[in-house]
């Protein structure tokens, strides 16, 4: 992994972290947003900008990649570069919690 | 009673945020959008007052791929309006937003990215313009002693002043999300 990939993504925004998580399988963008607002309770709602925005940048990084199209939807997946960066920010994440308790 | 009415209202570059009131504005005063085209000129149609709000996204990206663009902000309840000097037109009900305001951008990063996307597209012609033409014109009236000359020069000078404001009212608003972001 380059540094410009870690600088770029780590820390990662939420809407980044969520579209990483939802695309460890295959899915459109819609896909995406509802699943986040299952996982989230409703708390997360993506909006359309801001996920296109960050899925062209995530292609062009290399970080999830596109599969094919389905009635005008792209479907995209995670790819290794991706899984390794969702990884990382899982570690940044579960070490910033592990803190939190520890200093309660 | 008019059923139509047009308006020609001016917004420069960095203002989408204003255009974007001013549409909402409208349609609470019962007169909806229908398209800008031309220099500036807005049409509207009289309907029922209802708050809606508009939204402007300026992306290259998605010129190549604009039916799949359109879908996903229709899946999200965006409709797609048009196109206008690369800037796309979207609008939803606020009554369909569950009691929360809702944006096609939710977070600051892709505020930025937005941004960012209008200085490269439509920005930087005009520093290019700026810096190449309207400078250097400036220096070069300004050695001839002729009425016309002098008539150039100011000229240039008003551009000059036109677009410096331009490019503060960019600044401002950009400086402000880009300190936002990397505050510690």
């Amino acid at each position: 992994m380059d540094s410009h990939i870690k600088k770029v993504y780590i820390p990662m925004t939420e809407t980044g972290f969520y579209i990483l998580l939802c695309l460890r399988e295959e899915a459109h963008g819609y896909r995406i947003v509802k699943k986040t607002e299952q996982l989230t309770n409703g708390e997360i709602k993506i909006s359309p900008g801001t996920l296109y925005g960050s899925l062209s940048k995530m292609e062009k990084d290399g970080l999830i990649s596109f599969i094919r199209e389905e009635e005008k939807r792209k479907i995209y997946c995670i790819t290794d570069l991706g899984t390794q960066v969702l990884e990382l920010e899982m570690k940044r994440i579960e070490r910033l919690y592990k803190s939190m308790m520890e200093a309660k | 009673m008019k059923n139509e009415k047009t308006e020609i209202k001016y917004f420069s570059i960095p203002q989408w945020k204003e255009e974007e009131t001013y549409l909402r504005e409208q349609h609470k005063n019962g007169w909806k959008f229908v398209e800008v085209n031309g220099f500036c000129v807005y049409h509207f149609q009289k309907c029922d007052p209802e708050d809606v709000v508009y939204q402007l996204d300026y992306n290259p990206d998605s010129v190549s791929q604009k039916s799949e663009y359109i879908q996903m902000f229709n899946d999200c309840g965006w409709e797609y309006l048009q196109n206008y000097v690369g800037y796309s037109y979207f609008r939803k009900a606020a009554s369909e937003m569950n009691g929360t305001e809702e944006a096609i951008f939710c977070d600051d990063a892709s505020r930025l990215d937005m941004m960012k996307r209008v200085f490269s597209g439509r920005m930087l012609p005009l520093l290019g313009i700026f810096f190449l033409i309207i400078i250097p014109q400036i220096m070069l009236q300004s050695r001839i002693d002729d009425p016309f000359n002098h008539g150039l020069m100011i000229f240039f000078c008003v551009m000059f002043l036109f677009y410096l404001a331009m490019f503060v009212s960019f600044a401002i608003p950009f400086w402000k999300y880009y300190r936002s972001l990397h505050k510690i």
